[in-house]
Order: C-alpha cells, then sequence, then structure tokens
C-alpha cells in the first residue's frame, strides 16, 4: 500500500508534481499513466526517498519508506533501467545488493533465473542491451521479495517476448497479493496490465479510477463511414450533437450518431455506403482525450 | 522465459505479511556490501597493484642510486655510520607514498563518482534509504583496503631497500614498524578524503582535479607566494603534513620546525573530517 497525501515537488520555479493526493492498493496492479515530463518518474523517486518532496508526504506501508528496518524487503523498485555500476558484473552487483540486508547467494541465484539472465549474470553490465538492462532491474527489484513493487517504464526496450514475460509477471505478483505500480507512457501496455488507473498531466492528477470506467468515460463511440456521397451524407448528418470529421476524400468520422443511424439515413436518401466500422473506444483514445490539455511537449500536427 | 513458475518466487507469506525471519538492514550488511563493491571493480585492483608496484619500484631504484652515492663517500670517510644508512632505508621504503597518495586519491574519488554517473548510486540509496551508513560503510571499507595494501607495499618497499643496503631487517623495531604503518595510514586517509570529495561534486572529472590540486599543486602554489602566512600554513597543507606524520616519527624534537609527527596527524584527520562532514551533509540534503 502506497499512500501519498498533498504531494508536491518544484525544481526551482517549476513544478513536477503539484500537491497530488493517492493510494496504491495491494492486490492489484496500478498503473501510473502520462506523457512524458507529467511527473511520474519524480513520484516514484519521492516514493522511495531518493528526492523530498517539496511539500506533502508520501508512506509505503504506513510510514516513510526510510523509517523502514527491511527496505528491500518492503519495496522493490525499478526506477531506472540502468542504475547500476557498468564495471560490475551482474552477479557481483545483485550480490552486492543482497549484501546489505543479509539476502544469501541462493536467492540471487534465483532472481537471476526468475529474470532469464543466466547466461550474461558473470558479464559486466555495460556491455548489456537495453532489455537485458531491465531484466538485472527486476532481478535487484525481486531480491527482497518485497511486498510491493515500484516499476519505473519496466517494458521500455524489451522484445515482444519480455514484454509478454513482464505483463505475465505483474500481473502474477499482484494475484500474491502484492501492490504493484507501473509507469508506463504506453496506454496499448497499460490496457492489458493494469487493474487500475492513476493518470497524470502536468503533476496533477487528471484521473483515479478502473482502467474500464476510464475507457468508458473518456470516448463517445466514434463510426467510420466510407461513401462516394460523403459530403451529402456529412451535410445529412449535422446535427448539434453530432460531430463528422472528413479524414480524406470519401471518408467520414463520425460521433454521435449509431451505426444503425448513419446505415438508415443513407437507405433513406438512396446513398450508396462501401463502409460502416464502429470504432471500439481503446485506452489510447481516452488518455489522449483525457491528456489533451495538459501535454507538457506536444509535437506539431505534421501538415 | 514466458512463463512464471511460481516456485521461482519466495512463497508470498514473506513478501506480503511482514518481514518476520528474514533480513534486515544492519551496517554489518552495508559494510559487506561496501566490500563487494570495491572488489568487483576492475579500477580499484589496478589503483591497488599499481600502489605496490610504485612503492617496490621507487624503493629498489632510491636504494640503487643511494647506495651508488654512499659508496663513493666510503672512499673518504669510511662506511656509513647505522643511522645515517637506517634513515636512507626508510627513506627509500616510504618514497612510493608520494606517488600512491595520487593513485588511492584518484580511486577514493571514483569509489562514489563512479556511482553517480552511472546511477549505480539510486540503487545503493534505495537499498540504504537513511544513506549515511552507507557513505560511513564505503568510508570503512575503502581505509581498511587502503591501508592493508598500503602496509603491503611499505613493507615490500622496506625490505626490497634493506636487501639492497646490505642492512638487517628490524621489522620489530617500533619506529621503523610505526614509520611503515604511517605511510599506509596516510595513503589510506587521503583515500577517505578523496572520497568525501568526490561524494560533494558527485563527478569524477571535478573530483579527481580538485584531489589532484590539493595533493600536488597547492603545496607548489603556496611556496611561490612570497610572503611570511604562506610559508606558515605550508606545514598545514594535506600532503605537508601527511609526509611529516611518518616521515617524522622517531625524529630529534628539538630539530623540528612546526608540527610534529603527531601533530600532522591531527590535521591530516581534520582535512579527512571536513571532507567526511560535507559529504554527510550534502548526500543527506540532496536529491539523488
Amino acid at each position: 500500500m502506497i499512500t501519498a497525501t498533498a504531494l508536491t515537488k518544484r525544481y526551482g520555479a517549476k513544478t513536477a508534481v503539484n500537491d497530488i493526493t493517492f493510494t496504491v492498493r495491494p492486490g492489484q496492479v496500478t498503473g501510473f499513466l502520462g506523457p512524458n515530463g507529467a511527473g511520474k518518474s519524480t513520484t516514484m523517486r519521492m516514493i522511495v526517498g531518493l528526492d523530498r518532496p517539496t511539500s506533502g508526504t508520501v508512506a509505503v506501508g504506513g510510514k516513510p519508506f526510510a523509517a523502514s528496518r527491511a527496505p528491500l524487503h518492503e519495496v522493490g523498485a525499478l526506477l531506472d533501467a540502468k542504475a547500476v555500476h557498468t564495471g560490475r558484473t551482474a552477479e557481483n552487483h545483485l550480490l552486492a545488493m543482497a549484501a546489505t540486508h543479509g539476502i544469501g547467494k541462493r536467492r540471487v541465484r534465483e532472481v537471476i533465473e526468475l529474470t532469464g539472465l543466466e547466461s550474461v549474470a558473470r558479464k559486466r553490465v555495460g556491455g548489456f542491451s537495453l532489455g537485458m538492462g531491465q531484466r538485472l532491474g527486476i532481478a535487484a527489484a525481486m531480491l527482497g521479495d518485497p511486498s510491493t513493487l515500484i516499476l519505473d517504464e519496466p517494458v521500455n526496450g524489451l522484445d515482444p517476448e519480455g514484454v509478454l514475460w513482464v505483463r505475465q509477471f505483474v500481473r502474477h505478483l499482484a494475484g500474491e497479493g502484492r501492490t504493484v505500480f507501473l509507469s508506463s507512457h504506453l496506454m496499448s501496455e497499460m490496457s492489458q496490465t493494469a487493474d487500475h488507473l492513476i493518470v497524470l498531466g502536468r503533476g496533477e492528477i487528471i484521473a483515479d479510477a478502473p482502467v474500464a470506467d476510464i475507457i468508458e468515460g473518456g470516448t463517445r463511440p466514434r463510426v467510420r463511414v466510407r461513401s462516394p456521397h460523403a459530403s451529402q451524407l456529412a451535410e445529412l448528418l449535422a446535427a448539434p450533437e453530432v460531430a463528422v470529421i472528413r479524414s480524406e476524400a470519401g471518408l467520414l468520422e463520425v460521433t454521435g450518431v449509431e451505426a444503425s443511424g448513419i446505415g438508415d439515413l443513407a437507405a433513406q436518401h438512396g446513398l450508396a455506403i462501401h463502409e460502416l466500422t464502429p470504432q471500439n473506444a481503446s485506452l489510447e483514445e481516452a488518455y489522449m482525450a483525457l491528456t489533451a490539455g495538459v501535454v507538457e511537449y506536444r509535437t506539431e500536427a505534421v501538415r | 522465459m514466458t512463463t512464471i513458475t511460481p516456485t521461482a518466487t519466495h512463497p508470498s507469506q514473506g513478501g506480503v505479511d511482514g518481514l518476520n525471519q528474514r533480513g534486515r538492514l544492519t551496517f554489518g550488511g552495508v559494510l559487506r556490501s561496501e566490500w563487494i563493491k570495491l572488489r568487483s571493480l576492475r579500477s580499484t585492483v589496478w589503483s591497488y597493484l599499481i600502489v605496490i608496484a610504485i612503492s617496490l619500484g621507487m624503493a629498489l631504484l632510491m636504494s640503487l642510486s643511494m647506495v651508488g652515492m654512499s659508496s663513493g663517500e666510503e672512499i673518504d670517510g669510511g662506511p656509513l655510520p647505522f643511522e645515517q644508512t637506517h634513515e636512507l632505508v626508510m627513506q627509500a621504503s616510504t618514497f612510493g607514498v608520494y606517488f600512491g597518495q595520487l593513485v588511492v586519491g584518484v580511486l577514493g574519488v571514483l569509489v562514489i563518482s563512479g556511482e553517480y554517473s552511472t546511477g549505480m548510486i539510486r540503487s545503493t540509496l534505495t537499498a540504504v534509504p537513511k544513506r549515511l551508513p552507507a557513505l560511513a560503510a564505503k568510508g570503512v571499507v575503502l581505509f581498511v583496503a587502503t591501508f592493508v595494501v598500503g602496509m603491503l607495499a611499505n613493507l615490500g618497499a622496506y625490505l626490497t631497500s634493506s636487501i639492497v643496503f646490505g642492512t638487517e631487517l628490524e621489522f620489530f623495531d617500533a619506529n621503523t614498524l610505526l614509520t611503515l604503518a604511517g605511510g599506509a595510514l596516510y595513503l589510506a586517509l587521503v583515500a577517505v578524503f578523496a572520497l568525501g570529495v568526490g561524494a560533494m561534486l558527485r563527478s569524477s572529472a571535478g573530483g579527481i582535479a580538485t584531489v589532484l590540486g590539493i595533493l600536488l599543486l597547492l603545496p607548489i602554489v603556496l611556496q611561490l607566494i612570497p610572503a611570511d602566512w604562506a610559508h606558515d600554513a605550508a606545514p598545514y597543507l594535506l600532503p605537508n603534513a601527511g609526509m611529516t606524520m611518518f616521515m617524522g616519527i622517531g625524529a630529534d624534537e628539538s630539530t623540528i620546525v612546526g608540527p610534529n609527527a603527531w601533530q600532522s596527524l591531527l590535521i591530516v584527520l581534520a582535512w579527512v573530517g571536513v571532507s567526511l562532514a560535507g559529504a554527510a551533509v550534502l548526500l543527506k540534503r540532496r536529491d539523488a
């Protein structure tokens, strides 16, 4: 259980995290979503005491992380794929981390096997790919068999097999009753992994709800219509609650009317329709809708 | 790989219910961790090998050249008196410390700046969130390892120059041992001093430049200043006090100007203390 209360972090004049309050509960995967620069990593660093909050508090299991008598058993954190000395072998890195808590060699071997690092364990970390670095970070996080996992962009740089592995792994951990807090800017990934979402934009919480609620609440169903009489059809559809976007010649994106309504309307006026596809709302779209106003670094639309 | 084997993790009762029956964070554990870290880097191994090689090499070179000189004198005045020879042997066997201090200074900086440049510091401080035990453990491990290596190097150097001079070995002479151990102690203290500088600056380049500046440049700059205060301040510089703290052992008190060996040790300790205190305050206060 992670509890943040009125958590704020300012770097000089820039506010990275602004007065956020949230709870991450055990037994489920909580996704932490937001565009780059939204303050996800800063928040995670504050949870494990690497950054000091400007104001507010954050507690893990009811007390500040630094007060824990066994931090590695309390929280396993992957905050940076390569928070590892590049000149040391993976095995020695894990042995050194384990030694702080008197965790034995056997457990080190276990986490190496768990993350599939057997073949590179005796190699220096400097030569690791980003994916292997992620696996090593997850191995280190699992050393203390912690009750809370905090993973910042854990699938970053992983191959599809690795992504699938992380997804199953965190679901398995949550299933064991652990608290799993996972950040990502990849919405598609979150929709398949997380049960609950906390969406952050410009340092503030824009949504804190179960994944299903966010998908439902974030978008209105949309219908794709292809017709040689697109302009006529668009005129017929015009109504205050209906939005029609012409993305290319002969193609309409319609929101506010069901597909059946469009089909009937076209039939009444004898207009041919070549395609009529209801578009399912995706988390991606819900997310774009949520964060549309709060993106820190926006790219200009391609013209 | 893509399947999760439940047996691969510990049974969840440990992970969720609490921390019973399992390891806790202890200072002993942090010490072991820092020892693993120190010995598992190639830079450490290389640094210590260089300290030993320089010590032995310098002792050999110095002894050979001094034996050459003193055998020249022999023609007019007979063999050198024992005391003088002994002093030359001691000089030759601790000469490597002048160079060794530069090597262990660099090593001391790298022990912590390497963690900042690679990001390792975030792993370290997540495992030891109170932070100061991690710095203390680094200091203790670096101090002990450097002292042991320095002692081995100095003993080897003493053996080398004694053989070249053809004098009897006096491993159990108090002043001989104190001088050799004093040289090793100085190396260990320089390493810890550099650790503090590295922790304050968090950069390898900046830390190494600062430490080498203090060890090499500062004494020269001070010598160039034609003022009394500069002359008076010289014995209080880290490398000058460091040399006095072991070379001044057993010296005739009446011939000494400025701080004696023990006072010089206190001066060196003050340098180390200030460096570590600064490091501790900044480590505790800054975001990692």
